[in-house]
């Protein structure tokens, strides 16, 4: 996540420090030592980090810019933890920050999830004599206590302050580094920004889940079937070369000596197998599945820049045995040859994706909802209409009447039943001339078995029982049926 | 939302007492007569909803919302109460539908006004809604079962919703306290009991409904905690569509969802086909949904929803989606969403849009500005999902192309191929639990990743590092081989390709030997064949284990490929390789190793650049001076090791330097035969005399059948 640095300029960091022997140091020297040595880090193994660099004093400055995302941050405060006296002094702001009113609100904690890192060129026991360290934890507590406190361990001077930076890059910037597997066909990479531990459910196991460093691709599945699905966080997987000590050579990082540039250009030249990965998954339409850590899937494709530039993007998908509802279980995805005919169709026509649930949502099964008079109105009229095309409209119209018969059964709502029972015996009167004579038949069945049903006792109001057209014979002689 | 949150449980008790058979006296028209023909027809009277009707019918409307947007872990339990409690489903999933739960009040049916009030009472059904909150659910005791000894982890919290008609606040404070010992003695049952779970939370929603234009005997009251187990809320509300929005309201606060209002959709006229009109639909999801406008604080929330009901909706321009192309879009979340007006034309059109397949994109109005997309309306398998598209900017911006990497600058990667190996690789869904021999459950999963590796055990990933894989005529065995099992015809199809690539070699057909970075015209003819023949030998071998068959394969290959005094290396060198096979069975390594040997080789320019490069490894491998560091490397991929470090490495400039001898020297004559087959410059004599008692005898005692 992007990182904003906030250092302190305030007249108290150019304290000096005493060190023995050498020439005199400001705490402000520490401090940009520090930071040269956390921006080399980054430069070196983070390099695609967002970084953006504020100083404050009595007001503030943004030296460097870098970014409006808001989804995730990293602040890095720098400061000696000399909070300053009065007015609009942390310890005076922190005492007063629940009086404040919604247009001036306290900045912490922060609209966006975040972690506050507080840098002190200032040992323990400094801070301790005031209530610096007090205030500090305020705001990390402040921030749902996300962040954490350095101090300088020891007397004031470079090297300690070094250790104290190397704790931070420790914590929140080593560069995550995997072996990308299918199969045989191996690569090792770095995965940016470094996948952050997940917590599934609070209640049941509320251990933070971290991803293997296996990353192993199980299978494929076309960017149809997978159809946008929601993930947790996305990463690019660079390609990396590892020399025996495990440190990074080659691409990922920017440095002009000839030594690494030539072994970067070599690096380019060796066949590495997530360029070809990368290079198929665009050309065919594809993802692939790749197993994160126990019941935990993501998958890796081909992202393409505004411009010509293209990468291998992976994307988490939530932990747990079924992350995406249109592919079912992940386990109980299998290879396309266990299956007695290809799922893809010979002529890679169809697809068993996406998986039908069980039950049909309410949208799509014509649920009856007489909440509003409108829908109850409509539901009449469908019949009404149909009644009036008889026998043309036998079929729909014994379905609409059924329909309705079902809903007023279940709701309890007979009346309905014996009003529309009127209504048809109506109709019935209405008939013209030329109407057909089965017409008349169906309507008065219909109606006397709602009626029937309106009873409410009687079988006719099972709730499955379904009121099917009167069997008439026209064809041959009408007398028959008298 | 926790997954046993009071949410999880939810218990419907509805009152089926006399009274309730009383008319809500709000008036429904249904006889709605179409204009030209009313003439001298006077309409037939309006009918009116019983307090039961509207009771049963927000019910299922609250159960409608709920299922549509978790279809899944949350559940409903519905009891009607009159002279006893009438359960009429279980916290099953089976159970857990709209038609079930209708077919089931059908059969219950309306109260009996005739009914003795005075055995009837809402009580009946309170105490079973303890009961029933007490009962496991599927989820529960799947939770407690993987938690094991941790099991009192899984929560036991529920939410009685009770309907009825109440008589006065004394009458209320009756029935809280019935329902406050009910749970203090449930829970003393549920201690011993091994079925049953204690509650931990409940949550009681008293709705007190009566007939429009009646005072209300009852006044509402807030959420107050009646004891650290229950809280209890009172709502008392007018029946009709009031009390169907008390529920929606309801539903929306139980189940944290937001609604959102999509806007601007067109839609053609129903009478008046050729025009078309705007129209807006609204959508409950959940409120996650709208994460995004909460965190910027950037809420252009629409005012209220067209019912003028106090409720937030968030306004989204829909989009017409131009094209059908697919597209992978980032997407933060996706959430099942239910039309607040299930049957209105607006919303059957809009459902039935996505239902066919069509994905739509939403955009935020703004007044002003770029144009933002955040949202998406997509179906999956007949559930229609709001997905979160990402509309921030990304920290992942303006990254190195892919090229810029390592083995970016290779060129003649085997896209196409490794195209057609993702296909056959795709996965695809079993249902149905399978068996392996030994009885156990089969993961597909598991089944899929075996096959991937099967299918790479020899997987060259350019072009220029192979030949057969380059050849259409290898095609009908290589791609057989590297199934799990071969059938005869498999075998005889293998076979029938061999024997034509023996008869290529004959003609002396040319073959598609790379010759990049070769200088000179590349290998001669039968110098191109045996490293042809060597690849399709290390793939044959890389299978043999699976299964006799694909033994068979290799004894074909073995007694067809040419020249006997190679063949006799061949054989010596494949005794070897079983063994190592055997070592590290599927591991793959073979391969891996193999390969710091052609890289290094390449650059030191030792070699000839146009043998075949695994042949070639196996050459100085096999050559007497090689040392023997391979296995004592870090096992890992070789591939990013910079060949620059490798001179680094155990090997020495005089061990350089005789390879370069002998290489160059081993061109110039035949190499012996018991030299090159040699393990440390140790030669097996006498082998003939096993192959002449006709048993091909490995050196691990294995005997294959010939």
């Amino acid at each position: 996540m992007p990182t904003v640095v906030v250092m302190d300029v305030s007249l108290s960091m150019t304290r000096p420090v005493s060190v023995e022997g050498s020439e005199e140091y400001q705490r402000k020297h520490l401090a940009v030592h520090g930071l040269t040595m956390l921006f080399e880090h980054m430069a070196t193994n983070y390099k695609l980090e967002f970084t953006a660099l504020v100083v404050f004093s009595s007001l503030w400055e943004l030296m460097v810019p870098f970014t409006r995302d808001y989804n995730t941050l990293q602040v890095v405060l720098v400061t000696d933890g000399c909070l300053g006296i009065g007015r609009g002094s942390l310890r005076h702001s922190l005492a007063t920050c629940n009086q404040r009113n919604e247009s001036s609100r306290f900045p912490l904690p922060f609209p966006f999830p975040s972690k506050l890192y507080i840098m002190c060129m200032a040992n323990l026991d400094e801070l301790q004599s005031s209530d610096s360290l007090d205030c500090l934890e305020r705001l990390v507590d402040l921030n749902n206590g996300e962040g954490q406190i350095f101090t300088i361990d020891g007397p004031l001077c470079l090297k300690n302050v070094q250790s104290m930076f190397g704790k931070l890059i420790d914590l929140a910037y080593t560069p995550f580094h995997a072996v990308l597997k299918c199969g045989h066909l191996t690569s090792d990479v770095q995965v940016f920004p470094r996948p952050e531990p997940f917590i599934i459910d609070e209640e049941i196991d509320p251990i933070p889940k971290a991803i293997n460093t296996d990353l192993e691709i199980v299978g494929f599945i076309d960017i149809a079937d997978i159809s946008s699905p929601p993930v947790l966080s996305r990463h690019l997987v660079l390609p990396i070369a590892l020399n025996k000590e495990g440190d990074e050579v080659g691409p990922g990082i920017t440095d002009d000596t000839e030594d690494e540039n030539s072994a970067n250009q070599i690096a380019g030249k060796i066949p590495n197998f997530c360029v070809l990965l990368h290079g198929s998954l665009k050309v065919e339409g594809m993802v692939a599945i790749v197993q994160l850590g126990p019941e935990w899937h993501g998958m890796l494709y081909s992202q393409a820049d505004s411009k010509k530039k293209s990468n291998l993007m992976m994307s988490l998908f939530e932990p747990g045995p079924e992350p995406l509802p249109w592919l079912g279980k992940m386990a109980q995805l299998g290879p396309i040859s266990d299956a007695k005919e290809n799922p893809y169709g010979e002529d890679d026509n169809k697809s068993p994706f996406p998986l039908q649930p069980k039950n049909k949502r309410s949208y799509a099964q014509n649920v009856t909802v007489w909440i509003k008079p409108s829908g109850l109105q409509t539901d009449v009229q469908k019949i009404l209409r149909n009644a009036r095309k008889l026998p043309e409209k036998t079929q729909t119209f014994y379905k609409e009447l059924n329909r309705l018969r079902k809903a007023a059964l279940a709701f309890g709502f007979l009346d309905l039943l014996k009003g529309v029972a009127d209504m048809l015996e109506r109709e019935c009167t209405l008939l013209p001339d030329t109407a057909h004579p089965d017409a008349a038949f169906q309507l008065t069945h219909a109606a006397q078995q709602l009626k029937a049903a309106s009873n409410g006792t009687s079988e006719y109001a099972a709730y499955d029982h379904n009121i099917t057209p009167l069997q008439t014979d026209f064809s041959s002689s009408s007398t028959e049926r008298i | 939302m926790k997954i046993f949150s009071e949410s999880h449980k939810t218990v419907f008790v509805v009152d089926h007492c006399p009274y309730m058979a009383e008319s809500c006296r709000q008036h429904v028209e249904f006889d709605m007569l179409v204009k030209n023909r009313t003439q001298g027809i006077i309409p037939l009277a309006p009918i009116s909803k019983s307090l039961w009707t509207c009771s049963v019918e927000s019910s299922m409307e609250y159960c409608r919302i709920m299922y549509d947007i978790f279809p899944f872990k949350k559940l409903v339990n519905f009891i009607v109460s009159d002279s006893g409690a009438h359960i009429l489903n279980s916290w099953s999933q089976e159970d857990q539908n709209l038609q079930e739960l209708m077919a089931a009040l059908a059969a219950v049916g309306p109260p009996n006004p005739r009914a003795d009030p005075e055995c009837c009472s809402i009580l009946h059904g309170l105490v079973a809604a303890v009961e029933t909150l007490c009962k496991i659910t599927e989820y529960q005791h799947e939770a407690r079962t993987i938690l094991m000894e941790n099991a009192e982890h899984v929560g036991n919290r529920g939410r009685i919703i009770c309907i009825t008609n109440a008589k006065s606040d004394s009458h209320v404070r009756m029935l809280e306290d019935c329902v406050q010992e009910t749970i203090h003695e449930h829970n003393k049952l549920a201690a011993n009991s091994d079925h049953l779970m204690q509650i931990q939370k409940c949550e009681l929603v008293l709705i007190h409904t009566y007939p429009v234009g009646e005072d209300s005997l009852v006044s509402d009251r807030l959420k107050k905690e009646l004891s650290p187990v229950l809280t209890s809320e009172v709502h008392s509300v007018r029946a009709g569509r009031h009390l169907a929005t008390k529920l929606n309201v309801l539903v929306q606060q139980h189940f944290d969802l937001a609604s959102t209002t999509i806007t601007n959709i067109p839609m053609k006229e129903e009478q008046h086909a050729n025009t078309s009109a705007n129209y807006d639909v609204e959508l409950l999801h959940h409120k996650d949904a709208h994460v995004d406008f909460l965190k910027s604080g950037d809420n252009h929330i629409g005012g209220n929803s067209r019912e003028g009901t106090f409720k937030e909706t968030v306004t989204l321009k829909w989009c017409t989606p131009r094209t059908n192309s697919v597209e992978l879009h980032y997407c933060t979340g996706a959430y099942r969403i239910s039309p607040v007006d299930v049957n209105s034309r607006p919303s059957s059109c809009l459902t039935n849009f996505l239902l066919n397949g069509r994905s739509v994109l939403l955009e935020q109005p703004r007044k002003s500005g770029s144009k933002v997309i955040s949202h998406m309306l997509s179906s999956h398998g007949g559930e229609i999902f709001l997905h979160v598209l990402s509309s921030s900017r990304s920290i992942l911006e303006d990254p190195p192309s892919i090229s810029e990497g390592c083995g970016g600058r290779v060129t003649d990667y085997r896209i196409t191929d490794f195209g057609e190996f993702m296909r056959e690789n795709r996965l695809t869904p079993f249902l149905d639990p399978r068996y392996k021999i030994d009885g156990s459950l089969e993961i597909p999963l598991e089944r899929a990743k075996d096959q991937l590796e099967k299918h790479t055990r020899y997987w060259p990933m350019i072009i220029s590092q192979t030949t057969i894989f380059n050849m259409q005529a290898v095609v009908p065995l290589a791609s057989v081989i590297v199934k799990e099992a071969l059938t005869d015809e498999d075998v005889l199809n293998c076979q029938k390709t061999i024997y034509n690539l023996v008869d290529m070699e004959r003609k002396n057909d040319p073959l598609p030997i790379s010759t990049v970075g070769t200088r000179g015209k590349g290998p001669k003819r039968d110098e191109q064949y045996r490293i042809m023949w060597n690849e399709l030998e290390t793939l044959v071998r890389a299978h043999i284990s699976n299964s006799d068959k694909h033994q068979r394969v290799l004894e074909c290959l073995l007694a067809c490929r040419s020249k006997p005094p190679e063949e006799e290396e061949r054989k010596k060198r494949g005794r070897k390789r079983e063994e190592k096979e055997d070592k590290s069975e599927k591991s793959g390594k073979d391969y891996e190793l193999e390969k710091p040997w052609q890289e290094s080789e390449r650059l030191k320019g030792v070699l000839d650049r146009e043998k075949e490069e695994l042949a070639e490894a196996e050459v100085i491998k096999d050559s007497p001076d090689s040392p023997e560091p391979l296995n004592k490397k870090p096992l890992i991929t070789i591939d990013e090791i910079p060949p620059v470090e490798k001179t680094k490495g155990p090997m020495s400039l005089l061990s350089l330097w005789s390879n370069r001898i002998n290489t160059a020297n081993s061109r110039k004559h035949q190499e012996f035969i018991g030299r090159l087959n040699s393990v440390n410059n140790k030669a097996e004599l006498y082998q003939h005399l096993k192959e002449e008692n006709g048993m091909e005898t490995t050196e691990n005692g294995k005997a294959s059948r010939q």
